[in-house]
């Protein structure tokens, strides 16, 4: 039982959860999947005075092909990400990301918008959002706004989201299909948020090659290592890129599962690894 | 704060006011008296409080009962019908010593239960991959799978 006194609203149209995030204001937490915000509420952790669950919302919990694009309602679960057939087909990185997110009771009810919306620094999806350059449609009562994966997170659980917006949609531009990418995750047991993540996009001449890197900051970060695999792959060039990615760590710090130095280190080793890991999987 | 609720649990229609600050474990275990459903960390970890939901698994500790208004639910004791019958992936914990404690069994069955649904001969690596959200703090997990292994066999000769 949860110790707080709070109201709860269900709505099952959009606008009327929007309107009821407008009515009631900051105090009002919005609950997609609650694998998070329910554990805190029964901790005493978070005390919202109203939840707006959107569990019972319509339309936003399918995956469409958006023609260059997929478009992923928010309250998609990570279980469906996981298989979606045009997820695997067209953004395979995103399915293993969902994929290794909690294991499968969390998968069945946590969503795609709800880990999003959290950003967790050390979860699945902010590397592939970036590297993939995804999309976030945030709409609130005064109207929708797109913004950018790069732009949307801001530091460590924070992102563009303001007060009463809801993440209602993500777009995720579709990898061409001569691409190579991969997700990859260090992890000490299965379930566990990863210590560091990777996902890595690379074009078939190298002229794009863009990893992200979660775990090593207060949000995921983009690396950009075209300039240092210079269109070839060899042990040089994987000791570059490497460098890159471990100046890139540079914010890490210290936790429980490792020292920044450490996370650091394991973030020029899994960059490494994820470049290797696409380029195997070429098609 | 009041809400009244409609849901379908163990096939047995229900409809009650509940504080909305009781999930869903709580719900079935103090309203419903269903105390099969076990509730370990409360916060997401353990899987005892394993439930289906809607034909798939949940972590009961972690969803509000409230939530849950028009679902149907799959309890531990929506198993069997009748308690002296037990379901094959009972049978096949017991047969297979797949428990000390029984702490963590209703929510060990019924991942197994959502597993072999879906996949009918798992390899031993898919029964860990299944059961990594479920802790068993006897860390009886070798017998687990072996459990889960001879029930899978079981269903599958009985199609």
């Amino acid at each position: 039982m949860i110790g707080r006194e709070f109201q709860f609203f269900a709505p099952v149209e959009l606008e009327q959860a929007l309107q009821l995030l407008a009515e009631l204001g900051e105090n009002a937490r919005p609950l997609a999947g609650g694998m998070t915000l329910v554990p805190l509420m029964t901790l005493g952790l978070a005390q919202p005075e109203a939840i707006v669950s959107l569990n019972h919302l319509k339309g936003l919990e399918e995956v469409r092909d958006g023609g260059d694009c997929l478009r992923i309602g928010a309250m998609t679960r990570h279980a469906t990400v996981e298989r979606d057939p045009l997820v695997r087909l067209h953004c395979p990185p995103l399915a293993q990301a969902a994929a290794s997110v909690g294991d499968r009771q969390v998968r069945h009810r946590g969503t795609l918008g709800g880990s999003l919306a959290h950003a967790d620094p050390a979860a699945d999806y902010p590397p592939v959002m970036l590297v993939c350059g995804a999309r976030m449609r945030l709409r609130g009562v005064a109207g929708e706004r797109v913004v950018a994966a790069q732009d949307y997170f801001t530091g460590l659980f924070s992102t563009e989201l303001q007060a009463g917006e809801l993440l209602i949609e993500i777009e995720v531009p579709k990898i061409p299909p001569d691409h190579a990418h991969s997700y990859l995750r260090l992890q000490r047991v299965e379930g566990s948020f990863p210590i560091v993540n990777v996902a890595a996009l690379l074009a078939p001449d190298l002229s794009l090659a863009h990893l992200a890197l979660g775990g090593v900051g207060s949000t995921a970060v983009m690396v950009d290592v075209a300039p240092a695999l210079a269109g070839v792959i060899n042990n040089a060039a994987l000791e570059r890129a490497g460098e890159a990615a471990y100046a890139a760590a540079k914010d890490a710090t210290d936790d429980m599962n490792g020292s920044a130095q450490y996370r650091r280190a394991m973030a020029r080793l899994c960059a490494q690894r994820a470049i290797k890991q696409a380029l195997a999987s070429r098609p | 704060m009041k809400q009244a609720i409609e849901l379908i649990v163990n096939q047995q229609p229900y409809r009650l006011e509940i504080d909305t600050r009781m999930v869903l474990a709580d719900f079935l275990r103090d309203r419903l008296r269903l105390t099969g459903t076990h509730v370990g960390c409360g916060t997401g970890s353990c899987g005892a409080c394993t439930v289906i939901l809607d034909g798939v698994t949940v972590k009961s500790c972690c969803i509000l009962a409230a939530d849950a208004d028009g679902c149907a639910v799959t309890t531990i004791e929506g198993l069997s019908s009748d308690p002296r019958q037990l379901h094959p992936i009972q049978e096949a914990f017991v047969a297979n010593h797949g428990l000390q404690c029984g702490f963590c069994t209703p929510g060990m069955v019924l991942s197994a239960l959502q597993l072999l649904r879906e996949q009918p001969d798992p390899d031993e690596r898919a029964i860990r991959h299944a059961i990594a959200g479920n802790l068993c703090r006897c860390t009886g997990y070798q017998f687990i799978v072996k459990a889960i292994q001879a029930a899978a066999l079981t269903l599958r000769n009985r199609r």
